[in-house]
This record gives structure tokens, C-alpha cells and sequence, in this order.
């Protein structure tokens, strides 16, 4: 398993898109913690058009436990970044046909896939553990006093936040795999969010209850938003099990794809 | 003879297109195997199911007598078609993973360089290499990992004539270690200069195999000329069985039983003295385009 990583992270760390697109997306991380601020204040002016007078120094966003479901809320949005590399590195094998090298030189077509997987895995927790250093730096920054109780508390939002991104990692890894075309597929990884919502939209008439069914809405689940709670206040502060088991279902499904695609074809 | 590979009625439909039909064939330990065949004859395609990155229509084969697996291929180093790197990575890195793949060592790395003479641009990006450096370093590729069989496809496409000779020389190394070699080319004279079998391929279907030795089997031909038209004294001799005119010479075949000297005697003893007289060593050339021109 570990030397299948290996290779994969070779065939990376040799790459200067790689770290440019990770250095960009890890930047971004970071610069948009440091700029919630100006986002508090248009939160501000936002409630104000609402009636509804706010305190900014009031406002607990940056507080432990609620700096957790913020910051991972917010950071997935990222997670598109990490994808493009996803796309471009499962789309390369393809377009320099080393894939087909790789196999010829002894990797079974599982074995590659399962490399990419590690990697899309690694990539994960990597992001998970940078924004949960985020979160608890600017936790400590901004929480008027730590107690541990707090700091401990919600601390699920992780787990979700690892899920988000493996989930979504799955479905560029496998849509670079059957479009082969990393122009094409960045287009129809854009798309396929606005696709989706356009389907949603008209089976909400229908079949509301299939909604949460959906592969994208699914993974946009597991971290619900929190911002409304500052200024209506009901929202839900936890992760669902229901959002988690579709989640997870819809990421073996993705990868399970892959590897019949990979399989079937001759490359 | 121990079989390193056994082909059972191999076939590879592309949608109405048969690139391969139901192919048998063994190639035994330390042959080098020539497989012959003009465009899209499904040399590649062949080449490709056998080492798993086509998926046969229906068929199979073995590789040492079993069911083929990843671990099998890492015994087996082949080059199909063109060369395939990382573009930027360098020789070097391209190679370690190679290595890494097959599970190779670093000094079987550097020892490879070396034979195809790359290592002092090893540290150079795959993507600046010129096509003969790309060819050299897939060459350099499949030979890592000691395999016991080498397949090179079209391996000295793009070489210098020092290069391609080079190459020759290696493949007759490698196979005087007793190591088997599958050899897809155009180029026939290499093929008769390297190979020990060979077969022939035509859209598809295999209509010719055997041993290269066999070539020289058939029937003589002899090279003739003199100061006088010989045209007509040869239609008079008995023992041709076919008389062209070529190069300025007359191209006689001989029948069986007949030797050059033969023909010789028969011309003075018509009081011609020839002054052009040579038995030709029949080459595979000639044999490929007859077998071809025969299976219509
Ligand atoms: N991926 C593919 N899809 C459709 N047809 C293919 C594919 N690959 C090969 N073919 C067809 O299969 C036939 C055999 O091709 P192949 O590459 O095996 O020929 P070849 O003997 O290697 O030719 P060459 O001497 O030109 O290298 C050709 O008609 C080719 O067009
Ligand atoms: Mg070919």
C-alpha cells in the first residue's frame, strides 16, 4: 500500500504544477481565516438590513466550539483547487499514456488506481489537518477565554470536513478517468455542480425527499452552513449520520467507477 | 522445448474491425522471435494484449506456462510502439520509477545508462531528450530488472546506424544468455541478422511461422550474366523454373536438385562463358513478400 503511494507521490513531488497548485490553494486557506474579519463586518451590515443590530467584539464566530464549523464550512469551498490537481495528475497518465506504461511495467490497473486513491486520501488529511491548525490558532486568537470543554467539543466537523474532500477528490478523480481531457474536465467538474442544482430544482416539485439523495448536495450536507445562526439563530450544529452514510456511499461509489472504467478499457 | 509463451486462439475485435483473429503460437525459451507484418497488420495490438494493456475480445495466453499477472510482467521488459516517460520528469526519475515499479535497485539503474550510453544526460528532462535519446532510454527501461524476456517494438526507430547496430549487438547478447526476445520490425535484413524464428502477419491473421534457417530451404537463385543475350539460350535450359531480368542481370531460379554449377556447365557448353555468375542467399525480404503475395 505505502509503496503504491510512493510512486504516486514520485510521479508529484517531481511536479512544479503540483506545488504550485497545492502552494495556492494552502495560501488561500490561510489568507481567508486572516481576512474573516472584513467577512464579520459585511455579516454585520447584512443583519443591519435585516433590523437587526449586531456587536461585532459580540459575535462568537472566531469563539471555540464555533470557530470549528466555521472554518471547515468555509475551507470547503477550496476544496475545488486540490480537485484541479486531482484532475490534472489522473488526466496527465492519460494524455502521456503513461498509464500504459505503468502497466506494462507491472502495476496491476488496480494497483494504479489505488495509488491515486492513497494520494487523493493523503491529500485529504492533509487539508484537514492545515485547517483544523487554522481553526485552532485563530480559536485561540479570538476566544475571549479557552476552556477545554469547548475546544474539544464538535470536534466531528473534522471527520465531515476529511469526507468532504475525499468525497469530491473521488468524483474528479474518476471523471479525469473517463474524459481524459483535464481541459474538458475542469469544465465538467465546474458544471456538474450547476447540473446537478438544475436537476434538484426540478425534482424538488416532485420528490423532495430524493434531494438530499444527490452526489453533490450529499457532500455539501455534511457540513451545514452556520452563518444564518448569528442572525436568525435556528440552524443545524452537528453533522447528520444520514448525510455521512450518503457521503460515504456516493465516495466508494465515484472510486468503484473508476476502477470498473480503468478495467474495462484498453489503454 | 521449454514455452515461454503460449498464444491460444488470441483475438481482438475492434468494433467491426478484427485487429487480431484467433492467433495461435508458442515462442519457446531463448528464440528471438521476429513478428513481421506490414501496417496494422495487429503486430502492436498482439504485443499489447500480451502484456495486458488491451483486453482480448477472446483467447488467451500464458506467460511461463501460467496465467499471466502484474508480477508477471515485471519479468518481462517491453517497449511497445514509441517510447512513454514522464515528459518532466528526468532520465534518471523516469527510470527510479520504472525501478520502483518492478522493484528494481538503484545500480541496475546507473548499469543500464551506461549500456545505452545516456548517462551523462541523466539529469536532463525526459521532454529535451532528441527521438533516438527516447528510444535509447525506453530500451534502458525494459532492461531494468533482468527480465527473461525482452519485447521491442520497432526498437530502432529513429537510431543512427550506429545506434541501430548497437542494438543488434545487444539483442544478440542478451539472447546468447539465453533470454527471450520478441522482435516487431520493418526492418527484414535486422530480422534476418537477429532473428531465429519468425512469423508473418496479415490483417489480422498469422499465415506464416517457423524457423529463420528455413528461408535459405528453397529453391537456389542464381545471378547470370554475359557479353552475349542470353535471353534465349536460357529458356532453353532445363533446370529454371523461373527466368526474370533484374539489376541488369538474369535472375534464374533453379529447380530442385540444380546447382549454380550446374547452370555454369550448361552455358560453355554452349560456348558461352559467363561473366557474371552468383547464387543468391534467398532473404527473408523476398520470403515475406512471397508469403503475403500467397495468402490472398
Ligand atoms: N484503439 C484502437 N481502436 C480501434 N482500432 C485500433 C486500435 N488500435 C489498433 N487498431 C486497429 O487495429 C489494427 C492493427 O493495429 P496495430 O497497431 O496492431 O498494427 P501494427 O501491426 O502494429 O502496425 P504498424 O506496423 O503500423 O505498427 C489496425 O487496423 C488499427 O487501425
Ligand atoms: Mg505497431
Amino acid at each position: 500500500m505505502l509503496h503504491l503511494l510512493r510512486i504516486d507521490l514520485k510521479k508529484l513531488t517531481n511536479y512544479r504544477t503540483f506545488w504550485i497548485v497545492c502552494g495556492l490553494y494552502f495560501f488561500t486557506l490561510g489568507m481567508t481565516t486572516a481576512s474573516g474579519m472584513e467577512f464579520l463586518k459585511w455579516l454585520v451590515r447584512m443583519g443591519a438590513s435585516f433590523g437587526t443590530q449586531i456587536n461585532i467584539a459580540r459575535i462568537p464566530f472566531y469563539h471555540f466550539p464555533d470557530v470549528w464549523q466555521n472554518i471547515t464550512f468555509v475551507s470547503g469551498f477550496f476544496k475545488a483547487i486540490l480537485a484541479f490537481m486531482v484532475v490534472i495528475s489522473i488526466t496527465n497518465e492519460f494524455t502521456y499514456r503513461t498509464v500504459r506504461q505503468n502497466v506494462i511495467d507491472g502495476l496491476s490497473r488496480y494497483q494504479f488506481l489505488i495509488s491515486k486513491v492513497l494520494t487523493n486520501i493523503l491529500l485529504s488529511a492533509m487539508s484537514m489537518v492545515m485547517v483544523f491548525i487554522i481553526a485552532l490558532v485563530t480559536g485561540l486568537i479570538y476566544s475571549p477565554s479557552v476552556e477545554m470543554v469547548d475546544l474539544v467539543m464538535d470536534l466531528e466537523f473534522f471527520a465531515a470536513y476529511f469526507l468532504e474532500v475525499f468525497a469530491f477528490l473521488s468524483f474528479a478523480l474518476l471523471l479525469g478517468m473517463v474524459i481524459q481531457r483535464s481541459g474538458l474536465t475542469i469544465v465538467l467538474l465546474v458544471l456538474s455542480q450547476m447540473i446537478e442544482a438544475i436537476i434538484r430544482a426540478n425534482v424538488d416539485d416532485y420528490v423532495p425527499w430524493l434531494i438530499p439523495y444527490f452526489p453533490m448536495e450529499s457532500i455539501s450536507n455534511l457540513i451545514p452552513m452556520p452563518f444564518p445562526k448569528y442572525v436568525f439563530m435556528e440552524i443545524q450544529d452537528y453533522v447528520s449520520i444520514s448525510a455521512v452514510l450518503i457521503a460515504g456511499a456516493w465516495t466508494f461509489i465515484f472510486n468503484y467507477l473508476a476502477y470498473l472504467k480503468l478495467k474495462k478499457s484498453d489503454i | 522445448m521449454e514455452a515461454v509463451l503460449q498464444i491460444e486462439n488470441l483475438t481482438k475485435n475492434f468494433g467491426r474491425l478484427c485487429a487480431v483473429n484467433k492467433m495461435n503460437l508458442e515462442v519457446g525459451k531463448g528464440q528471438v522471435f521476429g513478428m513481421l507484418g506490414p501496417n496494422g497488420s495487429g503486430k502492436t495490438t498482439t504485443l499489447g494484449m500480451l502484456m495486458s494493456v488491451v483486453n482480448p475480445s477472446s483467447g488467451g495466453f500464458k506467460w511461463f506456462g501460467q496465467e499471466s499477472t502484474n508480477d508477471t510482467r515485471k519479468k518481462i521488459g517491453a517497449v511497445l510502439e514509441h517510447p512513454i516517460f514522464y515528459p518532466y520528469l528526468t532520465g534518471q526519475k523516469n527510470l527510479e520509477l520504472t525501478a520502483m515499479i518492478k522493484g528494481a535497485t538503484a545500480d541496475q539503474i546507473t548499469s543500464v545508462l551506461k549500456l545505452v550510453e545516456l548517462s551523462d544526460r541523466k539529469d536532463d528532462k525526459y521532454k529535451t531528450y532528441s527521438l533516438g535519446m527516447k528510444q535509447r532510454l525506453a530500451i534502458a527501461s525494459a532492461l531494468l530488472n533482468d527480465p527473461q524476456v525482452l519485447i521491442l517494438d520497432e526498437p530502432t526507430n529513429g537510431l543512427d546506424p550506429m545506434g541501430i547496430s548497437e542494438i543488434r549487438e545487444l539483442i544478440k547478447k542478451i539472447a546468447s544468455d539465453g533470454r527471450t526476445i520478441i522482435l516487431a520490425s520493418h526492418l527484414l535484413d535486422e530480422v534476418q541478422k537477429v532473428c531465429t524464428h519468425f512469423a508473418v502477419l496479415k490483417k489480422g491473421n498469422m499465415v506464416y511461422s517457423g524457423p529463420v534457417e528455413d528461408v535459405n530451404k528453397g529453391p537456389e537463385i542464381v545471378e547470370v550474366n554475359a557479353d552475349v543475350d542470353l535471353s534465349e539460350v536460357l529458356n532453353t535450359f532445363q533446370g529454371a523454373s523461373a527466368i526474370n531480368r533484374e539489376n541488369g542481370y538474369f535472375e534464374v531460379t533453379l529447380t530442385k536438385g540444380i546447382k549454380g554449377h550446374d547452370l555454369n556447365k550448361f552455358l560453355f557448353e554452349k560456348g558461352i562463358t559467363a561473366t557474371h555468375l552468383v547464387t543468391k542467399k534467398r532473404s527473408l525480404e523476398k520470403q515475406f513478400l512471397e508469403i503475403l503475395a500467397e495468402s490472398k
